[in-house]
């Protein structure tokens, strides 16, 4: 059964399963929002107790409090574990009952995005002998099928994620701000933008409407997200493009693009991923060209706090992150201007665990 | 994957998906079962306001058609079919709510299911 959508995000197939996500989301703004500070003061304060008394050892200048310390000293308090039993289960909760939520409408679905298909198959370009390398096949955020493997993935991404932002992004409000905050070049050209790991679409669509005139691509490895992505902009109304691809072999000429931007993608790659999708955006962006980059905090030399790299580092082995914690040891604005960038602090999102950088290819 | 996931008529799904989240699953203090008493009050919790939320539209249904249906609620009698209905749907309310017990029966290491992991391993 299709019971239509919350505006623009569909709505679960049955009541009890949509007061039951709902349920989750207002558990999960408990968890998030008050629970984990305390985690974080308790921990902090225990910390700086532990390196007064020598407990802890104090790091040598330069150096950082090891993780396995912070783990210990934070573990100690039950509230540590008490957040992780709790965000743990619901985001379990959630992937259980949304999966099963939205296969109620499987047919409806599939042949939804097959009809986006025959209406406008020029807006999606998806290679029949393209194969996900390995990397990628992780059920990321604990997704079953993580980006790759559930061709109902696109879907169940969209309503997870309504939960996962706590109910604040059911309209697209973040991606709306973070599309507005993307950096033009300051010749004012923007006639080809890419949107890199763009998922389900969500920023990319808001890029078209903030750039008519521009030929906006979203791009993604995940064939159940370009495809739900397509067919959502199609339903919207967006001549958008999308394209299954790798962000380091995208397949775009030299300088072909005005602006690229990326969100939260970087975490989610191996370091030295990262460095070629860094070299292959520098590629094909043309000389002035502007890169927009959301990402989680990086170069870990005390400029994450403790209670932010126990997380990181939670996150990492709780909600299947296996790359974020080598992401977050990266010096990532460094690697960028290896790559020839000019890179400067970008504008901050009303999220402040998010760091923004804007990288210009020198003209 | 779950169970309760229909395949479409094209197979497409894959049947190895949700290893993530399958198996003994992850436990977080010294002793599991405050991990599986929080999973159950997580659980109950969401039955809870489920089946709050489905009188709440329950009710503003029958009252927008003029219906009071208190006194009849009390007077109705199930017939065998209805039981057995209800027993089923009871029975999965059970497992939602207590199947962590099942799942982590043991502390770690556990000799019977060596997929169980602490919270602290990848």
């Amino acid at each position: 059964m299709n019971r239509g959508n919350i505006g623009i995000t569909p709505r679960p197939t049955r009541l009890a399963d949509e007061s039951y996500l709902e349920f989750i989301t207002s558990f999960r703004r408990l968890a998030i929002q008050e629970m984990f500070p305390k985690v974080a003061e308790h921990g902090e304060v225990a910390l700086a107790k532990a390196l007064e008394t020598g407990e802890v050892e104090a790091p040598a200048d330069g150096e950082t409090v090891k993780l396995s310390e912070i783990r210990d000293v934070f573990g100690k308090n039950p509230v540590t574990p008490t957040f992780q039993r709790f965000v743990r289960t619901q985001q379990e909760m959630m992937w259980r009952r949304t999966r099963e939520s939205f296969y109620q409408d499987i047919d409806g679905v599939m042949a939804s995005m097959a009809h986006a298909e025959e209406a406008h198959p020029e807006r999606l370009r998806i290679d029949p002998d393209f194969v996900e390398p390995d990397y990628t096949r992780r059920e990321i955020h604990c997704q079953p099928g993580g980006y790759t493997d559930d061709p109902m993935g696109g879907i169940v991404f969209h309503y997870g994620t309504k939960v996962f932002y706590e109910g604040f992004n059911d309209q697209d409000e973040l991606h709306i701000e973070l599309a507005e905050k993307a950096t033009k070049p300051a010749d004012g050209k923007a006639e080809r933008i890419l949107d890199i790991g763009c998922s389900i679409g969500q920023a990319t669509t808001v890029l078209k409407d903030l750039h008519p005139q521009a030929e906006v691509t979203g791009l993604d490895v995940g064939k159940p997200m370009v495809r739900y992505a397509h067919a959502r902009a199609v339903n919207m109304g967006k001549e958008v493009h999308f394209k299954q691809a790798l962000a380091e072999d995208s397949g775009y000429p030299d300088d072909h693009f005005d602006m690229v931007l990326s969100y939260i993608l970087f975490h989610e790659v191996p370091v030295a991923k990262m460095k070629e999708i860094i070299a292959e955006t520098f590629r094909v962006l043309r000389p002035g060209g502007v890169f927009s980059i959301y990402e989680f905090p990086s170069n870990d030399k005390n400029q994450v706090s403790a209670s932010n790299r126990f997380l990181i580092d939670y996150d990492s082995k709780n909600n299947c992150e296996p790359y974020s914690p080598a992401f977050v040891a990266s010096d990532f604005r460094g690697i960028i201007e290896e790559a020839g960038f000019e890179v400067e602090q970008g504008p901050l999102l009303t999220n402040p665990f998010l760091q923004s950088l804007v990288a210009r290819k020198p003209a | 994957m779950d169970s309760k996931t229909t395949i479409n008529a094209a197979g497409e799904v894959p049947a190895t998906l949700g290893e993530e989240i399958g198996g003994a699953g992850k436990a977080y203090f010294d002793d599991v079962v405050i991990d599986n008493i929080l999973d159950a009050l997580l659980e109950l919790s969401a039955a809870v306001w489920t089946y709050h939320d489905r009188v709440i539209v329950l009710e503003k249904v029958l009252a927008d058609r003029g219906i009071e249906v208190s006194e009849a609620i009390e007077a109705h009698l199930p017939d065998a079919a209805e039981i057995a209905e209800r027993e089923a749907e009871r029975a999965a309310l059970v497992q939602r709510v207590f199947g962590s017990f099942v799942r982590r029966p043991t502390a770690r290491p556990n000799p019977i299911n060596p997929t169980a992991q602490k919270g602290d391993e990848q």
